[in-house]
């Protein structure tokens, strides 16, 4: 009887085990099939308010890697010329008027509005949540994601990835006691060349905030290579020169 | 530079601009903001400091000042080159206005490491959010508006830049700074041996930032200095900054007169950036101003004003005038400070709106000044800022022989 409960038991974790493979590949190649390793893209953010007023913002992205984002603000012209730098869980923001860098918290807000540096400055999901399969349906996956450490924004996410082409379709993020904090949904799939197929909008909403609705609309995204130097510190003034 | 000047020569080179730059190969940028400021003061008319700035003028303890402040910024650049511009004007009025030439710089850019940079140009050094002890080649700080953009250095200055795939130093960078003897010859000639060189050496040492300064000065003395910024964890940062200027001359007044006493003057900071559940903010800031005034000195200094106010004539007037410009015209008078800063944005989910607390307290002489500042952003390139400050403590202190007591601030700026 012992026996055929080890072989159970070992069933089962070796069963686990693959899930958790499984789940694993899966999110790493939710995110191959969003960006490229290194890339540039020029990114809009538009926050939409109920009473149909806009704001904008425009970035120029540059990305190396697994751990290294650094983002620069084309427009508003009130914000031109900021930028923010990610190493891992180090993050500094640029403030031009003054040359300087300021090391800040990874939580830290660097726009109003309903979006945070979560969903601007998002390294890769691999990177920071792992990923296990609750769900499955003739065209979708559903996979649970939980936060690797506490330096991201939301401590869990539930993503919606297509069967065939492994596309993120829809994200939950929840706070730490379950609360709904947003709803990320990804459309219009474009091709960004080079072979990249994948949403060019993500729409958030948030219960949060009711009537308020943010966009996030890739115009473009290229890959590109750079030198580890564009990732310092020294450097985030001279962003613009990759333009 | 005249003001009118300045503008005849720059906006019509901004309307040019714009329209010689075909759309998709723009590399000329231009853009700016109108800061349109409106102060209520209720001035301290027993102040040895208002006594002085408005002797014998009958006045009404309520002032207020209307000013317009325009910004205009230019920046070109291709891959390795580089042009910036950023100009400052303040108009009271007709008779009275002034331009400030922040930055006017050209950079070339050999490789991703290295860079050459020479003009005019501003340099932010130190970890300290209100206070910059190793900021030797900074501009004056205002504590009470340290992210106000400021006037730069004539300078030349290299920088190279290199990163490793290490856990322990993943980057480090080394800064040449050369600052030209000032023209004090006809306004036009320095003397080539009162050559300044600044050195700062950057490292990113196990996820924290180091900086080792130098200032090398011919007349001012030699200054050393380091800091370091890390974090705790995600949600606190921890930041020093420590400076060491030798043989350096320190200002008291004793015996009615002002005086000199030459020593090595250490001055340090040590904050936190600290980030809660709810996104408040707190900066906190101590401060040892090793330039500064004890807590014994300052009536002495206080003293050497109400003389001079006691002479009563021009000439005396104008000699404390001019000696309390020159020798003590730091926002930080004394010794030991404490800065707190907490702000909220979007609280009550009511958002672009962002209210922040901020005070000043001279841990000297127990006096402060208090801040609550609150921003609204309603709409893009649109900014209001509502901004009333309170200045406590009796008479002998340095916040209560401030000017004014009270101050109410309103800005609206427009970026364009």
């Amino acid at each position: 009887m012992n026996s055929i409960l080890k072989i159970g038991i070992l069933v089962v974790a070796a069963t686990a085990g693959l899930v958790a493979q499984d789940a694993t590949a899966l999110l790493k190649d939710v995110d191959d099939n969003l960006m490229p390793g290194s890339y540039e893209a020029y990114r809009r953010i538009i926050n939409e308010e109920p009473n149909g007023s806009k704001k904008e913002y425009l970035f120029f992205t540059v990305k190396k890697g697994r751990d290294k984002i650094a983002l620069l603000y084309l427009a508003p012209s009130s914000e031109k010329g900021r930028a923010t730098l990610r190493l891992g869980e180090n993050m500094w923001l640029y403030i031009p008027n003054l040359n300087k860098s300021i090391r800040v918290t990874s939580l830290q807000s660097i726009i109003g509005g309903v979006f945070n540096n979560a969903d601007i400055m998002q390294l890769e999901y691999s990177v920071e949540y792992s990923a296990t399969i609750t769900g499955e349906t003739e065209k979708e996956i559903l996979l649970d994601l939980k936060a690797k450490n506490k330096t991201v924004a939301y401590d869990k996410l539930k993503m919606w990835v297509t069967r065939e082409r492994k596309v993120v379709r829809k994200v939950e993020a929840y706070s730490a006691s379950g609360m709904l904090i947003k709803t990320l949904d990804f459309r219009d799939d474009k091709d960004f060349g080079g072979g990249l197929v994948r949403p060019s909008i993500i729409e958030t909403t948030s219960p949060l905030y009711k009537g308020y609705r943010s966009l996030i609309v890739y115009q473009s995204i290229k890959r590109r290579t750079f030198p580890d130097e564009v990732f310092t510190l020294n450097y985030l003034g001279r962003l613009g020169d990759l333009r | 530079m005249n003001l009118t000047f300045a503008w005849l020569v720059l906006v019509p080179a901004f309307a040019m601009s714009q329209e010689a730059q075909p759309e998709g190969e723009k590399k000329l940028e231009w853009n700016g903001n109108l800061d349109v400021k409106y102060s209520l003061f209720h001035m301290s008319q027993s102040s040895p400091n208002y006594r002085l700035q408005f002797y014998n003028k009958d006045v009404s303890p309520y002032l207020t000042q209307y000013r317009l402040e325009p910004y205009l910024n230019a920046e070109y650049k291709t891959q390795d080159l580089g042009f910036q511009l950023r100009t400052h004007a303040t108009y009271y009025g007709d008779r009275e206005s002034s331009f400030d030439l922040f930055e006017a710089f050209g950079s070339y850019n050999p490789s991703f490491h290295l860079a050459i940079q020479a003009g005019k140009r501003v340099y932010s050094w130190g970890k300290g959010y209100a206070f910059n002890p190793a900021g030797f080649v900074n501009p004056a700080k205002d504590p009470e508006n340290p992210e106000l953009a400021q006037a730069g250095l004539l300078s030349a200055n290299a920088e190279y830049i290199k990163s490793f795939s290490s856990d322990a130093l993943q980057s480090f960078s080394a800064l040449l700074v050369v600052i030209p003897g000032n023209p004090t010859i006809n306004n036009r000639f320095g003397e080539s041996k009162y050559t300044d060189v600044a050195v700062k050496l950057s490292f990113l040492l196990w996820d924290t930032d180091i900086d080792l300064m130098t200032y090398q000065g011919s007349l001012t003395p030699k200054e050393y200095g380091l800091d370091f910024s890390r974090n705790l964890q995600d949600n606190l940062e921890v930041h020093a900054e420590l400076s060491v200027a030798q043989k350096a001359h320190r200002f008291v007044i004793a015996n009615g007169m002002l005086q000199s006493e030459q020593s090595d003057v250490v001055s340090y900071l040590l904050g936190i950036r600290y980030l809660n559940e709810w996104n408040t903010t707190v900066i906190a800031e101590y401060y040892r101003n090793g330039f500064g005034l004890s807590k014994e000195e300052y009536p002495a200094y206080r003293d050497f004003l109400l003389n001079g106010l006691a002479v009563g004539t021009p000439a005396a007037i104008q000699q404390i005038l001019t000696t309390n410009q020159t020798y003590f015209k730091s926002s930080t008078l004394m010794q030991d400070y404490l800065y707190v800063k907490i702000s909220q944005p979007e609280p009550f989910d009511w958002l672009y709106f962002t209210p922040s607390l901020f005070s000043i307290y001279n841990l000297n002489d127990k006096s402060f000044l208090l801040s609550v500042s609150l921003n609204y952003k309603p709409a893009t390139n649109v900014e209001f800022i509502f901004w009333p400050s309170l200045l406590v403590g009796g008479g002998a202190t340095e916040f209560g022989d401030r000017q004014a007591q009270q101050k109410v601030e309103l800005w609206m700026r427009i970026f364009f």
